[in-house]
């Protein structure tokens, strides 16, 4: 069969792991992000409204000020700023979180097209300079070892930022009193409570925290792998990133391994002049392999106990 | 019976102020809700330089037919019927949320369960396209409707047997829904021959008919009859609305899917097989949603089209049944508004220049509102006293619950 060596013959190349590593990176910011959300105990499916935010404003940003590290600033921002609202409206007036981040979604996506429209009118958004794009960085020394080099050490700023992020998230949660409290708060928000940790401000940090990788990843993905904005340009990366959260078992590392293979199936996708099979089957392998991580195959995938459940102190 | 609790008010005083109350404070909250959203709304287009009162009339003109300016010239019964073909489809993915939602389920899968019953239709359509209407139409309706119960039916399964999550599953199987469409009509089989992403159209015996004949020397409200595309399917969702208020006031299994939405546990010491009814749950509901999708082939479509990757209709769903609060009549109301919001939308846009997007920034205001109660905080009497947390077993359930009922029962 012809499919099969044509992908044996591609995955012996260092682009496609390249190609890999980077898609997966640009998952795994929202991803984390999620991990940190629903590890407090507030269910985010929102990582795609707010990546598509910060897509936006930082290309607004960047064709401003001509300055990358600005842009994908208010990017990450921008980002924050929708997860406040998911924050307010789920924590303090204590929404369905689930319906508070469709809300979010469906937002995001038409305020982005609103001001598309307002700002730019019928035309396009604009491209912005090649020396203003985050800059893709060789590491000196290591970017020469075969291979691996062209793999792992040349690659865009945000991706060694992501990998890094994926180690402080990880002793973040597991490691440190901090984490400690954020997931005691999402497994018995009375008891952390009660032992005198402030839920609010756990969740409040928590979910912010998640626009903000999540805004840092639209940035990677409208100025540093793309140079505009398109509307829907994140087109379910941020539902992506919730699967592999998922896949992951709310742990960073766990996330990080599906996030690569998800990764694996979008690079095969964007080579996929050498293989001989419909991209569009292939763009559904991350959505039907959660599913059957959700099935029980791959043994149960369970959530922190209080996630989703508004905390309502007693004496209030 | 768990429902008849809602009717027994404890306050004293005649019947008719405490229906009146009750009344009113069902229409409260999602009036509440639509204010607020076109509040806020307006004020996210005054803040960007343009002018709200004119993109409402635009959404006015082209949602209801009315104060539209004269120097544009939209005929007001054409608006109208643009909406009676935009709101028809939402009658039934409106029930393929809020039935869930009434056992404690979340479907978001209502656009995959839509896209499904699109597809079958059109399959079937296609393949048996010689075949005379009484046989085909039936034909492509029962399969989309069929095809829309098999994408609801494995969350319902997997959360019924393992408890996966089905927000989640159904998440997955929409987009699973989406790229299959993508793939069937772009370079798949049901790619016609002309080369553009579409599919070849089903056979003439699978149209539903419109309400008016297709002729042109006819003149209707100043227009060609063949203008008017309202279809046969309205009757279907109407149809489908009144099959959902009896399921679910006046059978057993409403009874059942109700006391499971309450409390599971509760259910289950009644007797009650709750992994059963979560399964037959989301096939009813996956079934209206499937039929929807047939319909749009069936009714306004008649192939497949790119125009699919971009529907919203199964996530206005959600909107719809949130501010419907789950009821038959809500849900009639509020697909009426999304309807004329999205047929609305285009018209705001071509007289007043604002983007029709401005009806998303507003459904997800809505939805917000909704979800948030912020109307609730503000305290006011009609609202109900204080703010309180959905029960942890079923937030959206509660929430719609609660909201519905005034004044609430304490337990």
């Amino acid at each position: 069969m012809n499919f099969l060596s044509d992908i044996g013959h591609v995955l012996l190349t260092a682009d496609l792991w390249r190609a890999t590593l980077e898609a997966a990176a640009l998952l795994l910011l929202p991803a984390l992000g999620g991990v940190i959300s629903e590890r407090s105990g507030v269910v985010n499916i929102a990582m795609e409204g707010m990546m598509l935010t910060g897509a936006f404003f930082a290309v607004v940003a960047d064709l401003a000020w001509h300055n990358p590290w600005l842009a994908a600033l208010v990017g990450i921002v921008a980002g924050g700023l929708m997860a406040l609202i998911h924050a307010v409206v789920s924590i303090r007036f204590r929404a369905d979180q689930i319906v508070s981040g469709i809300a979010i979604n469906i937002f995001a996506a038409g305020l982005t097209l609103f001001l598309v429209q307002r700002i730019f009118g019928l035309q396009d958004v604009g491209h912005v300079g090649q020396s203003e794009l985050l800059p893709y960085i060789n590491i000196p020394v290591l970017d020469q070892i075969p291979f691996l080099g062209r793999v792992l050490f040349q690659q865009n700023v945000v991706v060694y930022a992501a990998l890094i992020l994926l180690v402080v998230v990880q002793v973040m949660l597991f490691r440190t009193r901090l984490g400690l409290r954020i997931r005691s708060v999402g497994e018995h928000p009375q008891a952390a409570d009660t032992a005198g940790i402030n839920v609010f401000a756990i969740r409040y940090g928590a979910v912010i925290t998640s626009g903000l990788l999540s805004g840092l990843a639209g940035a990677f993905l409208a100025i540093g792998i793309s140079n505009t904005f398109v509307p829907n340009m994140t087109d379910g990366r941020g539902y992506i990133a919730l699967a592999a959260m998922i896949f992951g078992k709310w742990t960073p590392i766990g996330a990080f391994v599906a996030c690569l293979i998800f990764g694996l199936g979008q690079a095969i996708y964007d080579a996929n002049s050498i293989i001989h099979v419909s991209q569009y089957l292939l763009s559904m392998l991350p959505y039907i392999l959660t599913l059957v991580v959700l099935a029980g195959v791959v043994g149960r995938s369970i959530p922190p106990a209080a996630d989703g459940i508004p905390y309502a102190p007693e004496n209030e | 019976m768990a429902a008849s609790t809602a009717t027994i008010g404890r306050r004293p005083g005649p019947r008719w102020a405490s229906a009146a109350r009750r009344v009113a404070g069902g229409f409260a909250v999602p009036l509440g809700s639509v204010v607020f959203a076109f509040l806020v709304g307006g004020l996210i287009v005054a803040v960007t330089g343009g002018n709200p009162f004119a993109a409402y009339q635009g959404l006015l003109c082209g949602g209801l037919g009315i104060a539209c300016s004269t120097t544009t010239g939209e005929n007001p019964a054409l608006q109208i019927s643009t909406t009676i073909v935009f709101f028809t489809p939402l009658l039934m993915t409106g029930i393929a949320v809020a039935l869930p939602f009434r056992a404690g389920l979340f479907n978001i899968g209502a656009e995959g369960q839509l896209l499904a019953g699109s597809v079958a239709c059109t399959i079937i359509g296609i393949k048996f396209s010689n075949l005379p209407a009484p046989i085909l139409l039936p034909m492509v309706l029962l399969g989309g409707t069929l095809a829309g119960a098999v994408w609801a039916g494995v969350p319902g399964v997997l959360k019924a047997t393992i408890g996966a999550h089905e927000v989640v599953t159904t998440i997955m199987l929409n987009y699973i829904a989406q790229w299959l469409v993508r793939f069937l009509i772009v370079g798949g089989p049901l790619q016609a021959a002309n080369g553009f992403s579409a599919s070849s159209p089903i056979g003439a015996g699978a149209y539903l008919p419109l309400f008016l004949p297709n002729d042109n020397s006819l003149i209707i409200f100043g227009l060609p009859a063949g203008v008017y595309r309202v279809h046969t399917g309205l009757l279907i969702g109407l149809a489908a609305l009144v099959i959902f208020a009896i399921l679910l006031w006046r059978t057993s299994l409403g009874y059942e899917i109700r006391a499971v939405g309450q409390s599971p546990r509760a259910a289950r010491y009644g007797g009650i097989n709750v992994a059963r009814t979560i399964i037959v749950t989301m096939l009813i509901a996956g079934a209206f949603s499937g039929l929807a999708g047939a319909i749009q082939i069936a009714g306004v479509d008649h192939n497949l089209t790119d125009k699919y990757f971009n529907d919203t209709t199964g996530f206005d769903a959600i909107a719809v049944a949130l501010l419907g609060l789950g009821s038959a009549v809500g849900i009639l109301f509020a697909s009426i508004l999304f309807g004329a919001l999205h047929a609305g939308g285009s018209v705001m846009q071509a007289d007043a220049g604002i983007s029709s997007s401005l009806v998303q920034i507003l459904q997800a205001l809505i939805l917000f509102s909704i979800a948030a109660n912020f109307l609730r905080v503000l305290r006011l009497p009609v609202f109900g006293q204080r703010p309180s947390a959905p029960a942890p077993t079923a937030p959206a359930a509660a929430l719609m619950t609660e909201a519905a009922k005034a004044p609430p029962v304490e337990t």
